[in-house]
């Protein structure tokens, strides 16, 4: 009789154990397993409860501390984000280097840090290998990586993905702030380049879209030096690093500075082109009412691409900032509810594993009572334009829904979602 | 009568060459790409911005750096005085005199916290002014949270920019300063302390009041340098991790052609005339919008060159003045 149990009892543990191993996946390396995982999870729809006692740490890398944009983040995370979730955001120093990266990076990884979320650019490469090696998640926020640098990572487990204004948005942006005024009938125009000089993409490519918009309004064979659409464009600026003066059809670009000197001559460059005669408009990649509104004359419009500051609210106020093409602080709730996801075992993949990649826009306000409007939810604390309840939808959504949520980030989308 | 006539035209020429020489080269380099130095009011407010700025911030540097105290401090001073003076003037609506007198006092304050921090704790200045710097840099960003302050809107307060308000602040600075440190009692302990510490001390001179009191008073000056900068633009933009010692480098430069102008005259007008020589070369830079990487270039150039010529100035003297040539001809 014992025998006999001993055969019942030891064949319904072998069924039992080939049962455990007996899906097809079972083929597959061990490695590439979680990634089937994932890419199961996101057919099926289905995702597995997250276990949320434990409290998760967070590291954060910033390559910049003052300034206005970068403090609005920072603001949601730690004064709205920090007290929603059972997490502890970890801030890095301000980054002047890729070295500094790989040292943030090893520091968060010591501290027990389960995901790194990188608002620093110098080496995305090097710090996606990094956490790679480390099996630490690692996401990207308010950037996106170039298709060549997606095609290459996208596939890697520990890359949660990237959530903010891609390149082509960035070029949007420059473009729609010149055709704003170019609608109007603008015709003298100059450019704060901001970051061109050092090669800043994002800059280049707004910078990139003010022309093209200046190209098409030029009328025929308008060009700017011999580019007529947007690559073209966009590789002149690359080969100067810089952006030239001149006729644009019969549009003139009549002054340009770049970098952020702050010494006597950059200031004095910004006065003598803010003071430029017949000057219109300056269309600043970056900060414009800051450099450039005490300097300039009466009657020119001053366009910028930042966040949403209470500096810029009175700059509207005082006619100095006509346009303000702005992030808001919470565009970035949503890149820390797919990094808390992969911290808890449930990250977001596609229909295929990959990684997120989702574009994100701006606000832009053209007057004070529009800026209010756009400040009053950026800058609450209580209930900011993405709040616990929103993102909360994010915790068991799967790819599209993702997707879905993030593409609809202009203000009036975000307030009828509440 | 002839002879000391030679000697005044001879010495006015030395004083001069650097300042003219510097104006007709970057007049010419003007005059050649077809540009006018001086074309708008803007051009002049440049140019006696940047004089009145640098001549203050080298009169702060040298007063602690020729005693042996490097002070990587005074940018940071500068930074903090012009967030507390601009801070308190925008919001309380209090006029720009009113803002220029908070500068300075807070200036005053922030550098004798600096002096008494260094007489305290004994520690070599260059790592006593880097702590001071951090902590003040920390202290602007914490009050602004990090915010930095931006009253562009406020005309009040922006008004200050203009040619007569630069030339007044140069001279009452050069007059204030060249009045404390050759006209009183701290002025000559200064320079007794200077030229031999220990006969200096021996002889009674008191050295740690009179080493708070430099800091001090390149705190005051610190605080001027602050409040020109943000009435400049209307916005005091943040500095961390020693963001705020490029100011005093700045300074290095008319400090070296102040000291050689300084053989020929009082020191302090050699500063001013080395602060304007670096004056015509900002105003040149904007006027040809030259690229940053080649201005920084050019001013590293023309520094390392001009230390050159200071530390070989007999060598090349003989050289250019074929001076030994001369005297083997003479002796044949």
């Amino acid at each position: 009789m014992k025998k006999v149990w001993a055969i019942i009892l030891s064949t319904a543990m072998t069924i039992s154990l080939l049962a455990g191993c007996g899906s097809k996946e079972n083929s597959e390396p061990a490695d590439a397993g979680s990634q089937q995982e994932t890419q199961e999870q996101a057919e099926s729809n289905e995702v597995a409860e997250l276990d949320m006692s434990q409290k998760v740490k967070m590291g954060v890398l910033v390559s910049d501390a003052t300034t206005a944009e970068a403090l609005a983040f920072r603001s949601y995370y730690t004064e709205y984000i920090q007290n929603q979730y059972n997490v502890e955001l970890v801030y890095s120093d301000e980054l002047t280097d890729a070295a500094g990266e790989t040292s943030a990076i090893d520091t968060f990884i010591t501290n027990n840090c389960k995901a790194i979320i990188s608002f620093s650019s110098f080496d995305r490469a090097a710090q996606l290998e990094q956490c790679e090696d480390a099996g630490v998640y690692y996401a990207v926020a308010t950037g996106t990586l170039t298709a060549e640098e997606y095609e290459t990572y996208k596939g890697y487990e520990h890359y949660v993905g990237a959530i903010g204004p891609s390149l082509d948005i960035e070029f949007e942006t420059g473009y729609q702030m010149a055709k704003y005024y170019l609608d109007q009938g603008k015709t003298n125009f100059a450019i704060f380049g901001g970051a061109i000089p050092y090669y800043t993409e994002m800059h280049i490519y707004r910078a990139a879209g003010m022309l093209t918009a200046m190209v098409e309004a030029g009328g025929e064979g308008a060009s700017y030096k011999g580019a007529t659409d947007k690559d073209a464009i966009i590789g002149q600026i690359f080969a100067d690093g810089a952006v030239e003066t001149g006729a644009i059809g019969s549009i003139n670009l009549a002054g340009y500075v770049g970098g952020y000197d702050m010494d006597d001559a950059w200031f004095g460059k910004c006065a003598q082109m803010a003071q430029t005669p017949d000057l219109e408009v300056i269309l600043a990649v970056g900060n414009g009412s800051d450099f450039f509104g005490t300097a300039a004359g009466e009657g020119v419009k001053i366009a910028s691409v930042d966040a949403y500051a209470s500096s810029y609210g009175e700059a509207m106020e005082a006619g100095m900032l006509d346009y303000l093409a702005g992030k808001f602080s919470a565009s970035i709730g949503p890149v820390f509810i797919a990094s808390y996801r992969a911290a808890l075992g449930s990250p977001v993949r596609d229909g295929e594993g990959n990684a997120l990649a989702l574009s994100q826009g701006y606000w832009v306000a053209t007057s004070a009572e529009e800026f209010n409007t756009y400040f009053a939810v950026d800058s609450s604390v209580e209930a900011p334009a993405y709040t616990k309840e929103m993102l909360d939808t994010l915790l068991t959504a799967d790819y599209e829904a993702f997707e879905k949520f993030v593409s609809q980030y202009s203000f009036e989308e975000i307030q009828a979602m509440k | 009568m002839n002879t000391n006539n030679n000697n005044i035209f001879t010495r006015i020429v030395k004083i001069a060459v650097i300042p003219v020489g510097t104006f007709l080269i970057v007049f010419l380099l003007c005059s050649l790409k077809g540009v006018k130095l001086f074309e708008t009011t803007g051009n002049w407010i440049l140019f006696f911005r940047a004089a009145a700025s640098v001549m203050l911030v080298t009169f702060a540097l040298s007063l602690n750096l020729n005693s042996g105290r490097f002070d990587f401090s005074i940018g940071s001073v500068a930074l903090l005085s012009s967030v507390i003076s601009a801070s308190i003037c925008n919001s309380a609506g209090l006029s720009t005199p009113v803002m220029l007198a908070v500068s300075m006092l807070a200036g005053t304050l922030f550098g004798m916290l600096s002096g008494a921090v260094y007489v305290i704790v004994k520690l070599p200045p260059i790592i006593v002014s880097l702590g001071v710097a951090l902590f003040y840099e920390g202290l602007a960003f914490s009050i602004t949270k990090g915010y930095g302050v931006s009253f562009v809107a406020n005309k009040e307060l922006t008004s200050f920019p203009s040619v007569v308000n630069y030339l007044l602040v140069i001279g009452i600075g050069l007059i204030v300063f060249i009045f404390l440190f050759d006209y009183t009692q701290f002025g000559y302990d200064y320079k007794a302390l200077m030229s031999g510490q220990k006969v200096a001390v021996n002889t009674g001179i008191r050295e740690i009041p009179n080493a708070i009191g430099c800091y001090t008073i390149s705190g005051a000056l610190m605080g001027v340098v602050g409040f020109i900068s943000a009435t400049n633009t209307g916005t005091i933009q943040m500095a961390l991790n020693f963001g705020s010692i490029g100011t005093m480098f700045t300074a290095f430069l008319p400090m070296f052609i102040g000291g050689f102008i300084g053989r020929f005259c009082n020191e302090k007008i050699g500063y001013l005339l080395g602060a304007v020589t670096t004056a015509f070369i900002s105003l040149m830079y904007a006027r040809l919008n030259v690229d940053s990487s080649i201005q920084q270039i050019v001013t590293a150039l023309i520094l390392v060159g001009f230390l050159i010529y200071l530390n070989n100035e007999n060598k090349i003297l003989e050289l250019v003045t074929l001076k030994n040539y001369i005297n083997r001809r003479k002796n044949q």
